[in-house]
C-alpha cells in the first residue's frame, strides 16, 4: 500500500469516525451549559458561573460525577433489556450522524474531502428511521426497570412519538417534492441552485416540522415522558451512573440531529445567506461548516428558549394537537405543495 | 374576540411568539441573584441575628451586671457575675457566659435590659455555624466580637 493510499483509505475514514463520535459529545457538553445558563438568565437568575469561565466547565463536573457514581440495578429488573436499552438509544442517535453531512466537501489539492461518513441516496429516510429506533430503547428501559413510573413514561413516549411521526413524514415529503431527492446533500445543492431556502418557500412545513420535532425529541413543552412533577424522571428513573448518562447524551444528540435536519432541509445547510446574490458574496469568506454550526446553534438555542417560555402540555392536549391540528394541517399542506409542484 | 379571530390567533402562534418575546426581554433584563460569599443581602431592620454586648462610644461597657437578662431568659442561657467598681461605685460584669446552643432568639433578654442604649442586643450576623461544639459557649470577651473576628472564634482552630 502506498503512503497516500494509507492516508486516504485508513486515516481519513478513521478520523471521520472519531469526529462523528466526538461531535455529538461536544455539542452535548455545550448544550448542557447553554441550557442551564439560558434558562437561568430567562428566569432572572445567573445559573452556573463558578466552574471555569462563566461556568463552562460545569458539564465536565457533572460528567465526572456520573462516571464515579455507583451503577445500580434493582434485583427485579430485566437484566438483559435493562443493559441493552441505554446502548440502543445511544447507538441509534450516533449512527444517524453518519449520514448527516457536517459541511460542504473541502478540496485539498486533487483530493475531495467530504465531511460525511456515508452519502446515501436515501439519507433522509435513513436518518428519520434511525432516530425512530431510539423509541425502542426508551420502551425497553421503561419495561426493564420493572417500576411503575418508568413504564408510564415509556408508554407516553411511544404514543407521543407515534403520533408526531405522521406530521414529520408528511412535511418531509413536501421538501422531497421540491428537491426531487431524498439525498441530504442533494437537498442542500438544490437550495443552492434555486437560490431560496425551503424554509421561506414552505413556511407551514417548517413550523409543523419544528413543532413535531420538539415532540419527537421529548423536549418541553412536550416533555411528558420525563415530566418531573408527575413521573419522577420518566423512563430513566431507575437508571444511574453511566447508563443514565447514555440516555442523557442521547437526548441531546437527538436534539442536535433534529436541528441539523431542520437546517439542511429548510435553511440551506452549509450555504451562506443569499448564496446567489452577488452583493452578499463576501459572506462566503466564512467556511460553509461555520455557517452550518451557527444555524444549528440557533435552533438549539430555540429549543432552550421554547423550554424556558412554555409550560408543559397536558397529555390529552398533546394528542389533540397532533391529531386535530398538525396532521390535518400537514395533509392540506402536502396536497397543496404536491399540486403546485405538479403544475410548475 | 370572534371565533374566527381566536382561530387565526392560535393558527399564527401569536401567543407563543408573545411569550417568547417576554422571555427574551427577561434574558437581557436585570438579574436578581446575589452572589453570596462576595455579596451579602442586607438583613431586615428588626432581624434577630446572634446576640452581642455593646459598649459606649468611648469604650466603656454598657452592661451593669444587673442580671435582668439572666432572670428573663427562658432557657438559662446566661451566667453572669458582677463586682462594684470601688471608684465609680457602679456595677461591672466580670463574668458573662452565654450559650448559643441554648438560645431560642426569643428576645426576652433584650426587652429586659434596663440600660439606655441597651447593653445586649441582636446583631445582624446570621452566620453562626461551627464545627466545634465548645465554641457555642461565649465568654465575656467573645460577646463583643463581630464580623471576621466572630467567624474566627466560631471556627476555632479548625480553619483560618
Amino acid at each position: 500500500m502506498t503512503q497516500s493510499g494509507f492516508i486516504f483509505d485508513v486515516l481519513i475514514p478513521m478520523g471521520k469516525i472519531i469526529a462523528v463520535i466526538l461531535y455529538p459529545m461536544i455539542m452535548t457538553i455545550i448544550m448542557i451549559w447553554l441550557e442551564r445558563r439560558v434558562v437561568a438568565l430567562m428566569q432572572r437568575r445567573l445559573g452556573p458561573n463558578r466552574v471555569g469561565f462563566q461556568g463552562i466547565l460545569q458539564p465536565f463536573a457533572d460528567a465526572f460525577k456520573l462516571f464515579f457514581k455507583e451503577d445500580i440495578m434493582q434485583t427485579q429488573a430485566d437484566r438483559l433489556l435493562f443493559r441493552v436499552a441505554p446502548v440502543m438509544v445511544m447507538f441509534s442517535s450516533l449512527l444517524a450522524f453518519c449520514f448527516v453531512p457536517l459541511g460542504e466537501p473541502i478540496r485539498i489539492g486533487t483530493y475531495r474531502l467530504t465531511l460525511w461518513i456515508a452519502e446515501s441516496p436515501v439519507g433522509l429516510l435513513l436518518v428519520l428511521g434511525l432516530s425512530s429506533i431510539s423509541v425502542f430503547g426508551v420502551i425497553f428501559g421503561g419495561w426493564a426497570s420493572n417500576s411503575k413510573y418508568p413504564l408510564m413514561g415509556a408508554l407516553r413516549s411511544v404514543v407521543q412519538i407515534l403520533s408526531y411521526e405522521i406530521p414529520i413524514g408528511l412535511t418531509v415529503l413536501t421538501v422531497i417534492f421540491f428537491a426531487r431527492s431524498i439525498d441530504l446533500v442533494e437537498i442542500v445543492n438544490h437550495q443552492l441552485h434555486s437560490g431560496i431556502w425551503f424554509g421561506f418557500m414552505l413556511p407551514v412545513s417548517f413550523v409543523v416540522f419544528w413543532i413535531s420535532a420538539i415532540a419527537e425529541t421529548n423536549r418541553a413543552p412536550f416533555d411528558l415522558p420525563e415530566a418531573e412533577s408527575e413521573l419522577v424522571a420518566g423512563y430513566h428513573t431507575e437508571y444511574s451512573g453511566m447508563k443514565f448518562a447514555f440516555f442523557y447524551i442521547a437526548e441531546y444528540a437527538h436534539m442536535v440531529l433534529v436541528s441539523s435536519l431542520v437546517v439542511i432541509m429548510f435553511f440551506g445547510g452549509w450555504l451562506a445567506p443569499f448564496p446567489n446574490v452577488p452583493a452578499f458574496a463576501f459572506l462566503k469568506v466564512v467556511p460553509g461548516f461555520v455557517w452550518y454550526l451557527i444555524k444549528i446553534m440557533f435552533f438549539l438555542y430555540l429549543y432552550v428558549w421554547i423550554r424556558a417560555t412554555l409550560p408543559r402540555y397536558r397529555f390529552d392536549e398533546l394528542i389533540r394537537l397532533a391529531w386535530k391540528w398538525l396532521i390535518p394541517l400537514s395533509l392540506v399542506n402536502f396536497i397543496v405543495v404536491a399540486v403546485i409542484r405538479y403544475v410548475l | 374576540m370572534s371565533k374566527a379571530g381566536r382561530f387565526l390567533k392560535s393558527f399564527f402562534l401569536v401567543d407563543i411568539l408573545r411569550g417568547l418575546a417576554v422571555t427574551l426581554r427577561y434574558y437581557f433584563g436585570r438579574k436578581v441573584t446575589i452572589q453570596y460569599p462576595e455579596k451579602v443581602q442586607p438583613v431586615p431592620e428588626r432581624f434577630k441575628g446572634i446576640l452581642r454586648l455593646y459598649k459606649y462610644a468611648e469604650g466603656k461597657p454598657l452592661c451593669i451586671a444587673c442580671k435582668a437578662c439572666q432572670r428573663a431568659c427562658g432557657t438559662n442561657c446566661f451566667d453572669i457575675e458582677g463586682v462594684r467598681d470601688p471608684e465609680t461605685r457602679a456595677m461591672r460584669p466580670v463574668k458573662y457566659d452565654w450559650k448559643l446552643d441554648r438560645c431560642t432568639f426569643c428576645g426576652l433578654c433584650v426587652e429586659a435590659c434596663p440600660t439606655t442604649p441597651k447593653a445586649i442586643r441582636f446583631s445582624e450576623e446570621f452566620r453562626m455555624a461551627t464545627a466545634d461544639k465548645s465554641r457555642l459557649l461565649f465568654h465575656m470577651e467573645d460577646m463583643y466580637l463581630t464580623g471576621p473576628e466572630l467567624q474566627k472564634y466560631l471556627r476555632g482552630g479548625s480553619k483560618p
